[in-house]
């Protein structure tokens, strides 16, 4: 019995650290692609979150609604780069102040269209799984699926892709990328696109878990925001790590002692790797993403 | 073929090169000289079109480059910096892979070319380009520069800090891709030897103006001006 309450516990701070790295997986992109902090990001989670809602509503299967979902953030994303990120390029703080602005923009945004209550769908899958006498919400478990193979898509398409490599040739030497010929303004108009895609997706996918509100978003900002900045230049990787073990360690704190313990928990490691590593745990790895 | 006319350009407000007009012939290697500091990077950066021009332009086969770096590289514009900039969380690989890619290439039989070329690179293929040595990263920039299929290759200080058996391995490469493959060179120096065993003339800098042009014959006969070039 023991057992089976420790592995109901790992397996539920496993999938609480997922879904995190599920919320905080654009946002590692665009800040390891392109250098840029977007703080709108959790706003795109939350559009991401409305668009599947709408479309659930007017009676589209959930599943897909997911991919609508990645195409409307990933076509706003493309024109937020495009009208507003693009003119602030190497100015970190800047960038942050304006998207900062943006998501109270979007928040209002969708105030006004959707109001401020909460409208739960009820074609969601909901199901059960059991370890002896305890029981786990099967959807948040298949989340640690969901994020590992959002991962393994993420690390594929930079990798394997030209996309990829003309992506990580110029966040690593920006002007040698444009010498080589590398059409800059397109590639990172297309990684921010990608990165609120997948804030899009993560909304969506979320949604059983996470109801849409205006404010679904902040729930997210913070924890993802830390863990990308703890993370440092090897984004990807760094971030799956720190979810983990930031979000994985408060939510078995949590389990053990109490919820507050576990939030105290995740600030003070954060504080702690951050003084230890101001640039981010990465900034020695030799790793490619 | 290649031109640099009145050239003006610098860092902000301030003025660094003035009035630079050089010429590279088809076919031909050219060096550019001149002591430490007078300017010859921002030459090399000017024509590369990673500085604005203040005044002036470079243009390729008659034609005026546009002032996008990314289109310059279309237009046959190769170019080495000093320091070499190579991508360094990316494999050897994947440095030349993705300018044959930007170019229209295709990445896989350039790879394969240009590991034959450089065969010093094929035990370090899959490595990330940050750990070489010095002087693998700077095939590996030169190798990144040729796979974008250049008319003219910008070399800014290939020998700063690389060994001598791998200079003369690069001249030797630099000759032969600049016979075989047709590619003039515009290389700016330090090291008079490496220079007198590639180009066969030389423009000679200072205070970031040309201040003579003078052919290989003359120079190693000038032994005055070669002190001059040395700082001794």
């Amino acid at each position: 019995m023991e057992l089976d309450y420790l592995a109901t516990i790992l397996l539920s701070s496993l999938s609480s650290a997922s879904i995190l790295l599920i919320a905080a997986m654009g946002l590692a992109v665009v800040f390891g692609l392109m250098g840029v902090i977007n703080l709108a990001h959790s706003e795109f989670l939350m559009i991401g979150a409305y668009a599947a809602l709408t479309v659930t509503k007017a009676g589209v299967p959930y599943i897909l609604s997911i991919p609508i979902a990645v195409m409307i953030t990933m076509s706003i994303g493309a024109i937020v780069e495009m009208l507003i990120v693009r003119r602030l390029y190497g100015r970190l703080f800047d960038t942050m102040l304006a998207t900062w602005g943006l998501s109270m923009f979007f928040m209002q945004l969708v105030v006004v269209i959707f109001g401020t209550s909460t409208v739960s769908v009820a074609t969601i899958p909901q199901f059960n799984v059991s370890i002896g006498e305890y029981s786990l919400d099967g959807y948040r478990l298949l989340m640690i699926l969901v994020a590992a193979l959002m991962f393994l898509f993420v690390y594929l398409l930079m990798t394997k892709t030209v996309y990829g490599m003309k992506a990580r040739a110029s966040i690593q030497q920006p002007e040698m990328a444009q010498a080589i010929g590398i059409d800059s303004n397109r590639v990172n108009t297309l990684t921010f696109s990608i990165g609120c895609g997948l804030a899009g997706f993560a909304g969506a996918i979320l949604l059983p878990l996470v109801p849409a509100t205006p404010t679904m978003g902040l729930a997210f900002a913070v924890k993802s925001f830390l863990a990308v900045v703890v993370a440092g230049p090897v984004a990807l990787t760094g971030t799956v790590l720190t979810t983990l073990g930031l979000g994985g360690g408060s939510s078995i704190t949590a389990s053990f002692l109490s919820s507050v313990i576990g939030e105290v928990f995740f600030f003070l490691i954060t504080a702690l790797l951050l003084w230890l590593y101001p640039c981010g745990i990465s900034a020695k790895w030799r790793r490619k993403l | 073929m290649f031109k640099i006319l009145n050239a003006t350009g610098g860092y902000g407000k301030t003025t660094i090169i003035r009035d630079i007009s050089l010429e590279v012939k088809a076919g031909e290697i050219v060096a550019l000289l001149g002591r430490n500091g007078v300017g010859k990077s921002t030459v090399m950066r000017y024509a590369a079109g990673l500085i604005p021009a203040m005044a002036g332009h470079a243009e390729i086969e008659g034609i005026p480059m546009p002032n996008s770096p990314a289109k310059r590289a279309k237009m046959g514009l190769g170019y080495v910096p000093q320091g070499r900039f190579v991508f360094p969380r990316m494999t050897v690989i994947e440095n030349i892979a993705v300018a044959a890619a930007s170019n229209g290439y295709n990445p896989k039989n350039t790879v394969e070319e240009l590991m034959e070329d450089f065969p010093i690179l094929v035990p370090k293929a899959n490595e990330l380009a940050g750990g070489l040595s010095g002087g693998q990263q700077q095939v590996l920039a030169l190798a990144r520069a040729l796979a974008t299929r250049p008319k003219i290759l910008l070399l800014d200080e290939p020998t700063e800090g690389v060994q001598p058996s791998i200079i003369d391995e690069m001249s030797g490469v630099l000759k032969r891709i600049n016979k075989e493959n047709n590619i003039a060179i515009l290389v700016a120096e330090q090291d008079l030897d490496f220079c007198l065993s590639i180009a066969t003339r030389a423009y000679v800098m200072d205070k970031g103006e040309v201040h003579m042009e003078i052919d290989r014959d003359s120079l190693r006969a000038n032994k005055t001006l070669q002190k001059e070039l040395l700082g001794v």
